[in-house]
């Protein structure tokens, strides 16, 4: 017998309805399934090792350990910017994009959790396989002692990386749904315009991006706020943290929201799929 | 069990012409019946298929799989459908069972009935022998199958799939069509858009044969070709082209 024999049986019934967050988890699940390929894993062991080399190289250019503020300073542009930044990029825009591209996410949208779910479960798929990556990267820079009382920056850094992935997943998913077929140069000009270059102009504009609240987050945990120079404090927001994450939190709800009214109200012709 | 009834979908195109992709179709399928949904490239077949898996919202008319409305109950419609997409988008690095596993737990199947269900499927799709085998190393016909195990992970009532020979040799597809026939011997409303009509002449119910659009005939294989002797040469009187010789 070569082929499937006809006539199977019929199932116990219907499924189970599945709960709106459920069907999230189980997206994400298969996703981050689909992400454990060795290229996938090679470039996460970059990510994780890629902050320890550079903080390391950055001491013995100096023959001493970083100091406290240097090493806050170096730890923060490699963790919760370059890691979680490359990270997102490399991990929520392809997967969307190619979702699309190549029509296997029909597969997923015509499940009860529909492209909501699809969109979404992805979305935190990305938020978790980055994250990880940039925790164990900040706990293996953190384990070198290459930064004076490196320790005391767990906690204010373990917020700032859930922070950056938890919004800047959700911007890079707009770019993604809105041009699938150019996905990723999209998100790199997302990033560059929004969160660079927007994030450093002293404007109205930089309250929609998450750059603000995280330059701001660093500034109150590190307590610089007395010392920094003039210029400085305008990139930086005069409310507390606890608004500081909050506004991050409300960001990405937002991008989130427009992201899924994006997916839920495009039509997808099959002529525009490869 | 799939009701179509004047289904239209517009397109606006590029240059902002509004394209007719669908445009009044109107057709039903029955439980236990197994309905061949014929036409050339583009004439309609994946679009109206598409709005049955709720994949595109109708631009006007209904259409509902069991009771349900795809636009105003999509939920309820995927529930009772399966779609097999022209595409069958398995993932390379994915094995069967993952695979059947992990869509299993899109539709809340978990547990004792979740493992259960695949390995039914496993053993139906004759996919025993290489179930754990990452799925890019599997055969066009073993993924197609692992396509179809995919759509009736949740034991839907009505099954649609999109041109499911296109990547098979002849014996793929020969076992796949048999294997059709007996999910519809089991009770299921099945749909299914080809254009190589050799293959599902004698295995198909009825036939609906969509032409820019709108549907130009349909019936039992019987009523469809009448006197023109084969299903190819009704299919060509139907849409007004002489068969090539």
């Amino acid at each position: 017998m070569t082929g499937p024999r006809p006539s199977p049986d019929r199932a116990a019934g219907e499924s189970s309805p599945l709960p709106a967050l459920a069907a999230i988890v189980a997206v994400a699940r298969f996703q981050i399934d689909r992400l454990l390929t060795p290229p996938r894993l090679a470039l996460a062991a970059i990510g994780v090792i890629f902050p320890t080399a550079v903080l390391l190289a950055a001491a013995k250019a100096r023959d001493a350990s970083l100091d406290h503020d240097l090493g806050a300073i170096l730890l923060y542009a490699l963790v919760p910017e370059a890691v979680c930044m490359l990270g997102l990029l490399v991990t929520i825009s392809p997967a969307v994009a190619d979702e699309l591209e190549r029509g296997t996410w029909v597969h997923v949208a015509v499940r009860p959790g529909g492209r909501r779910a699809l969109l979404l479960g992805t979305w935190l798929a990305a938020v978790l396989w980055t994250g990880a990556v940039a925790l164990l990267g900040l706990l293996l820079a953190l384990l070198t002692g290459v930064i004076s009382n490196g320790w005391s920056l767990l906690g204010p850094f373990t917020i700032l990386v859930c922070l950056s992935c938890i919004g800047r997943a959700a911007l890079f998913a707009l770019p993604a749904v809105i041009v699938p077929k150019r996905s990723l140069v999209a998100s790199v000009g997302v990033a560059l315009v929004v969160e660079y270059l927007a994030g450093l102009i002293p404007a109205v504009i930089n309250q929609l991006t998450v750059s603000l609240r995280l330059h701001t987050l660093l500034v109150r945990f590190m307590d610089w706020q007395r010392t920094l120079a003039p210029e400085l404090q305008l990139l930086i927001d005069d409310r507390p943290p606890s608004a500081q994450v909050a506004a991050v939190l409300l960001l990405a709800v937002v991008y989130l929201a427009i992201a899924v009214a994006i997916l839920e109200w495009r039509q997808f012709p099959p002529s525009e799929e490869s | 069990m799939i009701e179509v009834e004047n289904l239209v979908k517009h397109y606006r195109s590029s240059s902002g012409e509004i394209v007719r992709a669908v445009d009044g179709v109107s057709f039903a399928v029955n439980p236990g019946e197994m309905v061949g949904l014929l036409g050339a490239n583009g004439a309609g077949k994946t679009t109206t298929l598409r709005m049955l898996a709720t994949l595109l919202t109708p631009t006007s008319g209904t259409a509902r799989v069991g009771g349900c409305d795809v636009a105003t109950d999509p939920v309820g419609a995927r529930r009772r459908l399966g779609y097999v997409s022209a595409t069958t988008g398995v993932p390379d690095r994915l094995s069967a069972r993952e695979i059947l596993h992990s869509f299993g737990a899109l539709h809340g199947l978990r547990g004792d009935a979740l493992e259960a269900r695949v390995a039914r499927l496993i053993d139906v799709l004759d996919l025993a022998r290489c179930a754990d085998r990452p799925a890019g190393r599997l055969s066009s016909g073993q993924r197609q199958r692992v396509s179809v195990g995919r759509a009736l992970v949740h034991d839907p009532p009505a099954l649609v799939l999109d041109e499911p020979t296109n990547a098979l040799d002849v014996l793929g597809a020969r076992d796949l069509l048999a294997f059709l026939a007996g999910l519809r011997g089991d009770g299921r409303a099945i749909l299914l858009s080809s254009h190589r009509l050799h293959e599902i002449e004698n295995r198909c119910d009825r036939f609906v044969l969509i032409h820019g659009g709108r549907v130009v005939a349909a019936g039992t294989r019987d009523a469809f070709v009448g006197q023109s002797g084969g299903l190819e040469e009704a299919f060509f009187a139907a849409i007004g082209e002489a068969r090539p010789e």
